[in-house]
């Protein structure tokens, strides 16, 4: 056996995931069915049982450059099968809240932005800078005659304040990931890999929701966040078409190209592909609660919030400008900027910034092999020899409705 | 008294269609003149019971033999104040185990008629047995929560309470706790200790006497009348007691033996015991240089659950773990206590308790092997772990380490002071004249501890080996039951626990006292036999005071007079007749129990000249109640076996197996319980004794020319029913393939 390390337990550390939504994390007594269950874990070394006593003994450095936490995708099944209620899928997210810390700098903003109390500046803040910059630029109020939202938010202002903020979300985001995969290979040991294979495989595996549709209790969100995440593709292309018409043709906003338009086809596409999904979201949420021992926390309802007003709000004010309602279509359209821009600002530090780490876990498990980048099926995972004598690997998933296989005698706890 | 029978057959539950029910009658009325023979279509029902009724009123009928269903059903029905019942089992030993209408079948109901009729024949009301004088105050020892839950229990009954305590103070281990585990529903938080109220109800009690600072010098006599002499005050004082709750309790287990955890090496490295003792003194502090312990880790089973120390599980200490990792906390919001475990064993309620803490941020758990602790800096601990949760070979960090030690029980006696008495028993054995055998292994219960009884088979109460010293009957249904009548274990004496089971356990030792005396006084036997108020009965003048009686009773409920002759102590007599079959002399015998009537059964049973008859000799309590279950469940055996029950087969007297051998029987097979100590019968080693009877037997039956394969002995428990069929065909088998009994021709 290897060498014996020591344990830091850190309470505050503790106190923070319980704190972050993790209530139920003291709950769990290790019986493993979590990780019997789990289709989405790797057989090597496989996830949640471990973090679930990591997490519990504060060892808060066993989260630094861990993938597994992030190849969690939450579908809860484990969390509806634990005979304890401790709810390892809630607690994980918790865990990967806490962690967004350590790479998402500046820290104090994952807080700021994830703290209930805060909810007010979190959402004010945005409001007041855009109104103050638009009143800088002399267009903040509500213009006469036809309604023309370039008449409020000129194309320049928008592309001088919203392009910056989307860089920031960016920057900070992959400089995040940076530290994240040197961490990774630090923790796990891995120095070099197949670095372009393991992008195309996680790339294809997140445009097909692979991990998705193994799960269980959590099915239907293959279809919710598949529509979300395609609605946002294409309100990313009606934007990118947008750039073209500006910056490429040197038309400007209104393009009087009416609704036949790929912009304008793109753009709703995106907007409906959203807003449905965000809804079939919060009612599976609801309606599986006993399932997944809650509706969530309030990590997981900001970023539900700000992508679903995101969605309508744009909507809404397409609506309320062919209706030509000045007095409405004009605040509406300030409310979907103002959302726009705390999607930006905030993409790194709130519960979006799921698309970095998750991806760069994903990626990361394939280029350290512990996942086959080359073969075709993903299901299938690749454990080498030397694995063999790897003492924490995962049970046989046929059964998962037996939550025993890893409890000792049924007379005693564990 | 003038006996009148009455004989009742009935004919329902299939009895009358199994065999002809006219000639059962005629066994009663024309081969045994029995007057009085009447049936019934449901005896059980009010008409049929009027019937029998009607005749014992009308008729004078005061012995009643009743030939239908087994003892063990409808005994409230058939039960006559003031006569003598006798039950046939026709219904499960032939109706539901027998081929119908078939001749053989009816011969076998035939016999069963006889050896019922016979049996009432040699039965005659039992006088019960009174002692002359009685006394009905309880001596409680050990004034811990045990004791005191049990003082409590029968003053509060009304009856008057010796509690007599060791120490200068009552309380026990309890009243050295900083809190107590909550006693509770919802079981969540720690209770302030309430162990002080308890002491003050017990003071306050007129019915209790306590002494302090005491023990037991002596005590004489038996249940009812009890002679207890109290070591007090540094003289001796007398007391009359009727029974005795035995709480003396528990020792921690000697930490100095586990050096591997680091006791002894480092001062920082301290008990359960010292846990409470620093909670009680104010903040968690460490002996070594009184510094506030931040990260205590405790090591559970420490010295528990392993064969090299205790091998048992003391069934408190997870709960004492998790009770002082509440100290921590609360003493300390940011101070965190690890708890390192095999199993977290939190009886019963507890669970919850357990869910409490386990949901407490800074109290942290996990499996795992402590390999060792060791000293770092400051003071500080490095406590090594393997085999954890966490997945790899660990090393914890803490400011002080408490070792979670077991219970020894009061009653055990030490490897070391074993062989101390042993050196001290041969010194006496050689200046008697004797010789010191180096081999007899020296049986706890012969050193004189806490009881101090003047009993002929010692001063304490034999232990089981299978319960590490504690005094547990082990009797499944008899929780506090010892085997001295009359003297009942509570607490921690008996099995390790916390203290809710301590206060539940005394409580139930004081009942099962005021038991044992309410049966004296009105004298019929404790349990098992409650209510029999029968007892042996001893013809002193044919007795050879071979005093095999006085060795064998399980009870030590027979002493010997100076010139050695034995004697009961009646009520410490249980009744289970192993004295009767003990005796060469057949001089033990029972109003309704005797060596006669057994052999005038077997000579009243038909023996024909062709065919096989065999004798089922069957313990009450356990063989008999298999039989009914396979017959209930339409199980069938040879019709060629007659089945008496005994009240253990420790009744086995060796005359039995030569009075049905020479009457022609062709053997006997004996069903008793499982031999060991695993199998609690509830007379302790009858079955072991009767098998060591048939080994002196062997001899006998050769010099008759028989097989000694005629007499076989088969250990079953009560939950063996569906074995027996196989059993019984086997036996049968055997006894088919040798030649018939010789002596059917005489």
């Amino acid at each position: 056996m290897a060498e014996a390390i020591v344990v830091k337990p850190d309470l505050d550390f503790v106190k923070g995931v319980i704190a972050a939504g993790g209530s139920s994390l003291k709950k769990c007594y290790q019986c493993a069915t979590c990780t019997v269950v789990c289709k989405v874990t790797p057989d090597k070394n496989p996830f949640p049982r471990k973090e679930m006593v990591w997490a519990q003994w504060g060892l808060k450095e066993k989260f630094q450059g861990n993938p597994d936490i992030w190849l969690c995708h939450q579908c809860s099944d484990c969390t509806a099968y634990c005979p304890r209620g401790a709810n390892p899928a809630e607690v994980l997210g918790a865990i990967r809240k806490q962690t967004i810390k350590q790479y998402s700098a500046p820290a104090a903003l994952v807080d700021i932005v994830n703290n209930k109390a805060m909810m007010p500046l979190v959402l004010l803040a945005p409001a007041v800078l855009l109104a103050v910059l638009l009143s800088i630029a002399g267009t903040f109020g509500i213009p006469d005659g036809e309604v023309i939202f370039s008449k409020f938010a000129s194309t320049l202002f928008l592309q001088i304040v919203f392009t910056p903020a989307l860089i920031f979300g960016a920057v900070v985001g992959v400089l995040g990931v940076k530290n994240f995969w040197g961490d990774m290979k630090t923790a796990n040991n891995v120095s070099s890999g197949d670095l372009k294979g393991s992008i195309i495989k996680t790339a294809k595996e997140v445009a097909g929701h692979e991990k998705f549709k193994t799960c269980d209790v959590s099915a239907d969100r293959y279809t919710s966040h598949l529509l979300v995440f395609y609605g946002f593709v294409a309100a990313a292309i009606a934007t990118a078409i947008g750039v073209l018409y500006i910056d490429v043709l040197h038309m400007d906003s209104p393009f009087s190209l009416g609704y036949g338009t790929p912009v304008k086809i793109f753009g709703n596409i995106g907007a409906i592909g959203i807003i449905v999904g965000i809804g079939m979201m919060m009612s599976n949420r609801f309606k599986k609660a006993e399932q997944l021992g809650g509706v969530g926390s309030y990590f997981d309802w900001l970023l539900i919030a700000i992508i679903g007003i995101v969605g309508l709000s744009g909507f809404l004010a397409q609506l309320l400008r062919i209706a030509g309602v000045a007095p409405i279509a004009y605040p509406m359209y300030f409310i979907h900027l103002v959302f726009v821009f705390s999607l930006f600002i905030y993409l790194p530090f709130s519960k979006l910034a799921h698309m970095f780490y998750r991806g760069a876990a994903m990626c990361f498990n394939k280029y350290s092999g512990r996942e086959a980048v080359a073969d075709a099926d993903n299901s299938i995972v690749v454990t080498g020899p030397e694995d063999a004598s790897e003492e924490d690997t995962k049970p046989d998933p046929e059964e998962p409705t037996v939550p025993a296989d890893e409890v000792g005698s049924g007379e005693e706890k564990q | 008294m003038e006996k009148k029978y009455g004989v009742y057959i009935c004919k329902g539950c299939d009895i009358a269609e199994t065999v002809k029910i006219e000639g059962l009658e005629e066994v009663a009325t024309k081969e045994k003149q029995i007057p009085i023979c009447k049936s019934h279509n449901a005896l059980c029902s009010p008409e049929g019971l009027d019937l029998i009724k009607g005749d014992i009123s009308g008729e004078g009928v005061n012995i009643v033999v009743v030939a239908a269903c087994s003892p063990r059903a409808k005994h409230r029905e058939f039960k006559f104040d003031g006569c003598i019942v006798e039950r046939i089992n026709l219904r499960e030993f032939v109706a539901w185990s027998q081929e119908p209408n078939t001749e053989d079948t009816q011969a076998l109901a035939d016999d069963y008629m006889r050896i019922g009729i016979i049996k009432a024949q040699n039965t005659d009301l039992p006088e019960p047995f009174f002692l002359e004088e009685l006394d009905k105050t309880v001596l409680v020892i050990g004034g811990g929560v045990s004791g005191m839950s049990s003082a409590l229990g029968a003053a509060e009954a009304g009856y008057n309470v010796l509690l007599v305590e060791k120490q200068a103070e009552l309380g026990g281990w309890a009243a050295r706790m900083h809190k107590q585990l909550p006693q509770s529903y919802p079981f969540e938080a720690i209770e302030e200790n309430s162990v002080q109220s308890t002491i003050d109800k017990v003071t306050s009690n007129s019915n209790i006497k306590v002494y302090m600072s005491s023990e037991i010098e002596k005590i004489a006599g038996v249940p009812g009348m009890y002679d207890v002499s109290i070591k007090t005050n540094g003289g001796s004082e007398q007391a009359k007691a009727g029974a005795v709750v035995m709480a003396a309790g528990w020792r921690p287990y000697d930490a100095n033996k586990l050096p591997h955890l680091g006791y002894g090496a480092n001062p920082n490295v301290i008990t359960n015991v010292q846990m409470e003792e620093i909670a009680k003194s104010g903040k968690i502090t460490r002996p070594s240089d009184g510094k506030e312990a931040k990260r205590v880790a405790f090591i559970q089973c420490a010295g528990s659950r392993d064969p090299e120390h205790l091998p048992y599980c003391s069934s408190y200490c997870c709960l004492t773990s998790l009770k002082q990792a509440a100290y921590v906390r609360e003493k300390n919001p940011d101070a965190m206590a690890y708890i390192l475990y095999k199993d977290v064993r939190t009886p019963g309620q507890y669970e919850l308790f357990y869910k409490s803490m386990q949901d407490d941020p800074g109290v942290m758990l996990t499996k795992g092997v402590v390999t060792g602790v060791s000293e770092g800096p400051d003071g500080d601990l490095n406590v090594e772990v393997s085999d954890t949760f966490l997945g790899e070979k660990i090393i914890i960090e803490a400011d002080m380490v408490v070792l979670a030690t077991g219970m020894v029980p009061n009653s055990r006696i030490d490897a070391e002071d074993l062989a101390k008495w042993k050196v001290k028993f041969d010194e006496i054995a050689v200046a008697k004249g004797g010789k010191p055998d180096p081999n007899a292994p020296l049986e706890p219960h012969k050193i004189p501890n806490i009881l101090n009884l003047e009993y002929k088979q010692g001063p304490e109460l034999p232990v089981l080996d299978e319960a590490y010293g504690f005094n547990d009957s082990n009797y499944i249904c008899f929780q506090y039951e010892t085997s001295r009548t009359g003297i009942y274990a509570a607490g921690s004496i008996r099995q390790p626990m916390h203290m809710l089971g301590s206060i539940e356990d005394g409580l139930g030792a004081s009942l099962k006292a005021i038991q044992c005396m309410e049966a004296t006084e009105k004298g019929f036997a404790v349990h098992p036999r409650a209510y029999d108020q029968t007892y042996p009965e001893v013809n002193l003048q044919k007795c050879t005071s071979c005093k095999r009686c006085t060795e064998e009773c399980p009870f030590s409920a027979i002493e010997e007079d100076d010139k050695g002759t034995p004697f009961h102590k009646m009520s410490r007599c249980r009744r289970c007749g192993t004295c009767l079959g003990s005796c060469p002399e057949r001089v033990i015998n029972f109003k309704d129990f005797s060596i006669k009537m057994m052999s005038n059964m077997f000579k009243g049973m038909d023996i024909p000249d062709e065919g096989l008859r065999l004798i089922g000799l069957v313990c009450e309590n356990d063989a008999y109640p298999a039989l009914d279950m396979a017959a209930l469940n339409r199980s069938k055996w040879s019709n060629a076996i007659r089945f008496i029950p005994v009240r253990c087969l420790g009744n086995l007297n060796l005359a039995w197996i030569a009075d049905a051998l020479s009457v022609g029987v062709d053997g006997m097979i004996l069903i008793g319980c499982k031999f060991g100590e695993n199998y609690q019968c509830h007379f302790v080693k009858g079955s072991e004794l009767a098998n060591e009877r048939l080994g002196k037997l062997q001899e006998t039956l050769g010099r008759l020319q028989l097989e000694p394969e005629r007499v076989e002995l088969v250990q079953l428990s009560i939950n063996d029913y569906d074995k027996l069929p196989q059993i019984l065909a086997d036996y049968v088998e055997k006894l088919d393939e040798m030649e018939p009994n010789p002596f059917k021709e005489f």
